[in-house]
């Protein structure tokens, strides 16, 4: 072998072991993400259990009135609601990594209606609300009863939790959370409007607010734990609904607006049928 | 006698309640303060004798200029020790990183894992405290160790 050979030799496996290297950082660097990550949930989903159990030791010792015993067993249901909330948000977000198809999230697509929907979930998530004296509803006189949107009901419904227990968390105290519906003819779709006052979005970051693990600065400030991973999700299942999801904000007035097409799946029913 | 004072500054409600409820059924008067800014008022206008501090939670801007609200308690604790040295104070979080754990204990604040230890030896010790009875459970203890 020459010498000239032996040096282009020498230069390919240096630049290997560059190489080398700088994957193993980039394998390190994911796993470090990952780990973090990975205690990010356990904490997020450990905290309103740990709640529930101070509760629950206060009834079984007494240490409350009956009429404060109420109280605390509304503060109790709100905890299993988050735990709960939290929980189908990372079977989910583990779905979405691994970016299944429609046909992969295996959940059958049925009729929703929308108002049904969101008046189960605001009893859901009232006794939460309650903390920080929000009032949500369903505004009866601005949602349209029908029609129906053919979707995957429990993926819909995690859609809307995430933007309600959004709302909840950054709105101002002693304020309202309002749903608005409405068909939209002209699309065949349905609009679904919740408005909320609290942080308002800076109008660089009404898009952002969708990327994963994305928290505005603002966001942190007020509540420093999160995995800004609610509203990545809600995008995601919007959009393999073939709808549409946006924010905006006036003031401390901040609206999601989030549109499905009443049909849309209709065909990939039949083809799964 | 006039009714012992406990400060309990948290941002989680979900916390905030029952240690609330548990100290109230024992006859303490109950402040509540959930950002920083709300604790300084009351640490500066009543009379306290212990306090709770949370770690990652809302200034709520009680300082001038950028705080990081992960370790927002940790600076409550040193101001409350330079200029509250009286006050008794426990650290109540679910905080796991060591380098602050040790921060706040070198302050002479004792650290609880918020949630992972049980309510009763929370309450247990914070009343010890604020009685200046020495408690020594052999259940407790227990309860302590397992915490870490």
């Amino acid at each position: 072998m020459s010498e000239a050979e032996i040096t282009k030799l020498k230069l390919e496996i240096a630049g290997l072991k560059s190489e080398n290297t700088q994957l193993r950082e980039k394998i390190a660097g994911v796993e470090k993400g990952r780990e973090e990550y990975l205690q990010n949930v356990s904490h997020q989903l450990v905290a309103p259990l740990n709640a529930m159990k101070w509760h629950i030791e206060n009834l079984r010792e007494a240490r409350v009135s009956v009429t404060r015993a109420k109280k605390v067993l509304s503060s109790i249901y709100a905890q299993a609601t988050i735990a709960v909330h939290l929980a189908k948000n990372f079977k989910l977000m583990s779905n979405l990594e691994a970016d299944h198809a429609l046909h992969k999230l295996k959940e059958p697509l049925q009729d929703v209606n929308l108002r049904s929907l969101l008046v189960n979930l605001v009893n859901d998530f009232q006794p939460l609300a309650w903390d920080k004296n929000i009032k949500i509803y369903v505004d009866d006189n601005r949602f349209d009863k029908e029609p129906s949107v053919l979707a995957m009901k429990p993926l819909i419904s995690q859609v809307f939790s995430n933007i309600i227990e959004n709302a909840v968390k950054y709105s101002d105290s002693d304020t309202n959370i309002q749903f608005r519906g409405q068909y939209l003819q002209a699309s065949d779709s349905f609009s679904v409007s919740i408005i909320n006052s609290g942080i308002n979005l800076d109008p660089e970051h009404s898009s952002k607010v969708f990327d994963r693990g994305f928290r505005s600065a603002k966001a942190i400030q007020k509540y420093p734990a999160g995995t800004g991973f609610g509203l990545y999700i809600a995008k995601r299942i919007v959009e393999i609904h073939e709808g549409t999801i946006k924010a905006s904000t006036d003031k401390r007035m901040v609206v999601f607006e989030v549109i499905l097409p009443v049909k849309a799946l209709e065909g990939k029913a039949r083809l799964r049928g | 006698m006039a009714k012992k004072t406990v400060l309990l500054i948290d941002d989680e409600q979900s916390f905030l309640e029952p240690l609330s409820d548990a100290l109230e059924s024992e006859g303490y008067r109950i402040l509540k303060a959930r950002t920083a800014k709300e604790a300084f008022a009351f640490l500066e206008t009543e009379h306290i004798d212990l306090v709770t501090i949370d770690i990652m939670m809302d200034p709520g801007n009680a300082w001038e200029g950028d705080v990081d609200s992960h370790k927002t308690g940790l600076y409550l604790c040193e101001e409350i020790r330079e200029t509250w040295p009286n006050i008794d104070a426990f650290c109540i979080s679910v905080v796991s990183d060591m380098k602050i754990i040790k921060q706040i204990e070198s302050l002479g604040i004792r650290f609880l894992r918020k949630g992972e230890t049980p309510l009763r030896t929370v309450l247990n010790m914070l009343r010890s405290r604020l009685t200046g009875i020495a408690y020594s459970t052999e259940r407790d203890q227990k309860d302590l160790r397992g915490r870490s």
